[in-house]
């Protein structure tokens, strides 16, 4: 059994390598030869980046405008891309950086009444698990600020790991950490209203 | 004519419209873009031009700490030759150039946010970082005159002139007939 799951550890790791090499692949070919392997790129995030932007400014059509302006740019500055790092991460920062320019633009963030201490170090997860968590953030991400909403949003519905999450958002891996663990908090303040 | 229901507002059939909406995006934004890209209306960005972005951030970074230190040396250099200690507080302060802390001050900060483009300043504590940067600058500048460089520099050397120049500006007499006298 043990071995079983070592195993299958191995096979996902190879797997996820693998996934990774053919997408620094993709990128190089797009780079170097054709350009047109782009729309492989744009199948494949366009859906992510496109639930990613509706939950940052919660309308359909600017958040498609984001998602353009998302690619346009990720293209235009593709020989900038470090292959060290990974790709997701640096579509979803450009994509950040458009939906925070879009709600400076056209919303004022919702203002939340935070006259309470959210003690960081709490395990709200022991009372909230994973499932329930994912099925409340969908409704409440809304009335949370973006700064809590945004990494609960990463970690929970987009499956991101912290590191990922301090890439994209480019804070501490620390204060994502606190970050996540407030938003729960909140989340179980403002949800259960 | 059918009759819209209030309460379909939020039905699934609705929900599911949304979500058309949504699929309708796709095929749309693939298109766009890449329509962009092949009529050449979006170019992608050379290679060299982020290579010369990264290279002209580090000599930028470079020369603000090097001229901070420089900036910073200088005036502890003018405090020691013009302090209380030599002369008047008032005249000191009166004849200072208050430009060279000023600009030392926008060279740090300047610093402080080249050093922000750089990955490793979320990853670390970036408070510390800055901390380290600006206490570095100061022992720099107070090593360079601990060890008498700013003394060899105002005496020989092509900075001979500036430093004369800062040294002598305000405890010299104005020159030209009739100046300096006290009337």
């Amino acid at each position: 059994m043990r071995y079983l799951i070592v195993l299958q550890y191995v096979i996902c790791r190879n797997f996820r390598n693998l996934q990774t090499k053919n997408w620094l692949k993709l990128v190089e070919l797009v780079r170097n030869k054709d350009r047109e392997l782009y729309s492989e790129i744009i199948r494949r995030y366009q859906n992510k980046l496109m639930r990613y932007s509706r939950y940052l400014i919660n309308d359909e059509d600017k958040a498609a405008d984001v998602v353009q302006e998302t690619f346009i740019k990720a293209f235009i500055n593709l020989n900038g891309f470090d292959t060290k790092k990974k790709f997701s991460s640096w579509l979803y920062r450009i994509s950040h950086n458009e939906a925070m320019n879009a709600v400076k633009k056209y919303h004022k963030e919702a203002p939340l009444d935070l006259d309470f201490d959210i003690p960081s170090t709490d395990d709200v997860e022991g009372e909230f698990d994973k499932k329930e968590i994912v099925q409340k953030a969908h409704s409440c991400l809304d009335l949370m600020p973006i700064m809590y909403s945004e990494p609960l949003a990463l970690y929970y519905l987009d499956e991101k790991s912290y590191e990922e999450i301090s890439d994209i958002l480019r804070i501490p891996i620390g204060t994502v950490g606190t970050r996540i663990n407030r938003a729960r908090a909140l989340m179980k303040k403002v949800c259960q209203k | 004519m059918p009759k819209i229901n209030p309460k379909l507002k939020n039905s699934p059939a609705e929900r599911a419209g949304k979500k058309l909406r949504v699929n309708n995006h796709k095929p749309d934004l693939e298109k766009t873009v890449m329509e962009k890209i092949k009529s050449g209306q979006i170019e992608m960005k050379p290679k060299w031009y982020f290579v010369a972005g990264s290279l002209f951030m580090t000599i930028g970074l470079i020369s603000l700490t090097v001229g901070a230190i420089f900036l910073t040396n200088l005036t502890i250099f003018l405090i020691r030759k013009k302090g209380p200690g030599y002369g008047r507080l008032e005249m000191m302060l009166a004849s200072f150039p208050w430009w060279i802390p000023v600009l030392t001050v926008l060279g740090v900060v300047l610093g402080v946010l080249l050093l922000k483009k750089y990955d490793f300043s979320y990853k670390k504590n970036f408070v510390f970082i800055v901390a380290v940067f600006i206490i570095s600058i100061i022992i720099a500048a107070f090593a360079i005159d601990y060890f008498g460089l700013n003394d060899i520099w105002s005496r020989r050397g092509p900075m001979k002139r500036l430093y004369q120049q800062f040294e002598n500006q305000g405890t010299t007499l104005p020159r030209g007939p009739g100046r300096g006298k006290n009337w």
